[in-house]
């Protein structure tokens, strides 16, 4: 049966090693214009299906569909319904997925009870979803099958009852695979065509929000982005830890040994450290100030100049603008850093203001 | 329209404002904090035991004290605040036996390992197993920043000593 569904399209495709794949994934898009053109109430579990087979190519996975497409024909009457096929090679499965169509109920159900099928069936999504992953790209088909399976969750309650029971078992055989990869849940989600999705969305939306963790600390740890999968990187991220953590112990260990040379150097060298910083950010300030503050004195009226801060004291005397680099910086004396921050945020503020409170006493 | 000119020079003058980078500011707070504090420690001299436990302690409290934001910092000062020996990071004891540990299974559940190694990685944040697990896959990076800067600090400090 199988062989006569891929003769004709295997004379058709003359690829090399993807023979298998793409004489599938053409198929399969025959059969779901036809069955999508053909009939309007399509049951989504079978679109599902053939989308997610369409998506997920596989020696494998040919086995399967066929299987699919077996059960269904010894379920129902395979009458042909009507859905007159153009293609004489696809009659017999369009006929068999029609029939399949006829009584989705029951053949879903059945087949979902069959745990070994689930299993065998996961396992082999985990090895697809490998695949996939290295061929094509993933966040299109995300969102394909998101989009999928967002309009079949509100399309369908009468699957949660007989699936119930079975999406149990499948979801926890899916965890152990899909803890990895996430793609592989989404997937088998969708082919169950699950309508309980109020665990499982939450059950998503907590995992992608995990991995968006784990990425970011991806970036942090280094040597992170070669190991793949969580536990490896969680591996690498806990002997970070372990080793930043004794490297902070040595240290201390060591300053405590050290600790009698300790003097006012050390003092002097991170404030003069955070002194020098300052002072660059606020040279920055202080020669656009000059230059606003000549400009604004070339049109205007000088403000009346009231030192209310004398936190910053800077004798700037006022000198043509080609002479803004002769700027004596000597004069700057910070006695606080945090009282640098204050003069700066008001700056922020009005014209009159911020010439008034920034404490520069400009002679003129 | 020199007024214009004026106003936006001042839009360019409010861009440059207090954007310090919260790595400068943790390293600010960290060794502000922590050099007036290994003086004062310097000052009273115990023995060179107590003395280590007492610079751990300080080491911690200005970790913890510059972090302050971050939920982590508020746990570490919890245990400081509470106990007089305080063994906020790992010994390196059971550093080995942990990694040890990892190799040895290979096997099992794939979900109890991960599990498991979340635990791991909980024991090590301060107060990491009373959060939940999303909570401290956050706090966690958080804290291995401010554990970088530290040592940083900390070598800075050390360099300038010898």
């Amino acid at each position: 049966m199988l062989e006569g569904l891929v003769s004709p399209e295997n004379l058709s495709l003359s690829s090399m090693d993807m023979n298998v794949l793409e004489r599938l994934k053409w198929l399969q898009q025959q059969q779901q214009q036809q069955v999508v053109s053909q009939s309007s109430d399509n049951s989504p579990e079978l679109l599902q299906i053939l989308q997610f087979h369409e998506s997920n190519n596989d020696e494998l996975l040919q086995s399967t569909f066929s299987h699919f497409q077996m059960l269904g024909s010894c379920f129902g009457p395979s009458p042909n319904m009507g859905f007159g096929p153009s293609h004489e090679a696809m009659d017999g499965c369009i006929s068999r997925t029609s029939s399949f169509q006829m009584v989705p109920v029951d053949t879903m159900g059945v087949m979902l009870k069959n745990s070994e099928e689930n299993r065998t069936i996961s396992s082999k999504n985990k090895r697809k979803s490998e695949v996939k992953r290295r061929e094509e790209e993933k966040t299109e088909k995300k969102i394909k099958v998101e989009a999928e399976t967002e309009s079949n969750m509100k399309g369908k309650s009468s699957m949660s009852n007989n699936t119930e029971a079975s999406s149990d078992t499948s979801k926890e055989t899916s965890k152990g695979a899909s803890e990895i990869q996430k793609l592989d849940y989404i997937h088998v989600r969708s082919r169950r065509g699950q309508a309980t999705d109020r665990h499982s969305l939450a059950e998503r939306a907590r995992r992608e929000k995990i991995s968006k963790k784990m990425k970011y600390l991806q970036d942090i740890v280094p040597g992170c982005k070669k190991v793949t999968g969580q536990a490896g990187m969680l591996d690498e991220i806990i002997n970070y830890v372990q080793s930043l953590q004794t490297q902070v112990e040595f240290l201390s260990m060591k300053l405590a040994v050290l600790d009698s040379e300790l003097e006012l150097a050390v003092e002097d060298l991170y404030v003069k450290q955070d002194q020098t910083v300052i002072i660059q950010k606020l040279l920055i300030i202080f020669f656009l100030f000059c230059y606003e503050f000549q400009l604004q004195a070339y049109f205007t009226n000088l403000p009346v100049v009231n030192a209310s801060k004398p936190s910053i004291m800077v004798d700037v005397p006022l000198f043509p603008l080609d002479q803004q680099g002769s700027l004596d910086l000597s004069v700057i004396n910070l006695s606080q850093t945090t009282s640098t921050e204050a003069p700066s945020a008001s700056w922020e503020t009005q014209s009159r203001s911020l010439f008034n409170t920034s404490s520069l006493g400009f002679h003129y | 329209m020199e007024r214009q000119i004026i106003n936006k020079k001042k839009r360019v003058f409010s861009v440059e404002p207090n954007k310090i980078p919260p790595s400068e500011v943790f390293t600010r707070k960290y060794t502000r904090l922590l050099v007036p504090a290994l003086k004062k420690l310097n000052m009273n001299k115990n023995s060179s035991q107590a003395n280590q436990l007492t610079v751990k302690h300080e080491v911690d409290m200005a970790l913890a004290l510059s972090a302050q934001e971050f939920a982590w910092s508020r746990f570490l000062l919890q245990k400081l605040s509470s106990s007089n020996n305080p063994t906020t990071t790992t010994s390196s004891s059971s550093n080995g036996i942990r990694i040890q540990k990892r190799s040895g299974k290979e096997g099992g559940d794939e979900d109890g390992e991960i599990e498991e190694k979340m635990r791991e990685l909980q024991k090590l944040l301060p107060g990491g197993e009373e959060m939940n697990v999303e909570e401290m896959l956050g706090e966690i990076g958080n804290y291995i920043k401010c554990l970088e800067l530290q040592t940083i600090a900390l070598k800075s400090i050390v360099e300038d000593t010898t």
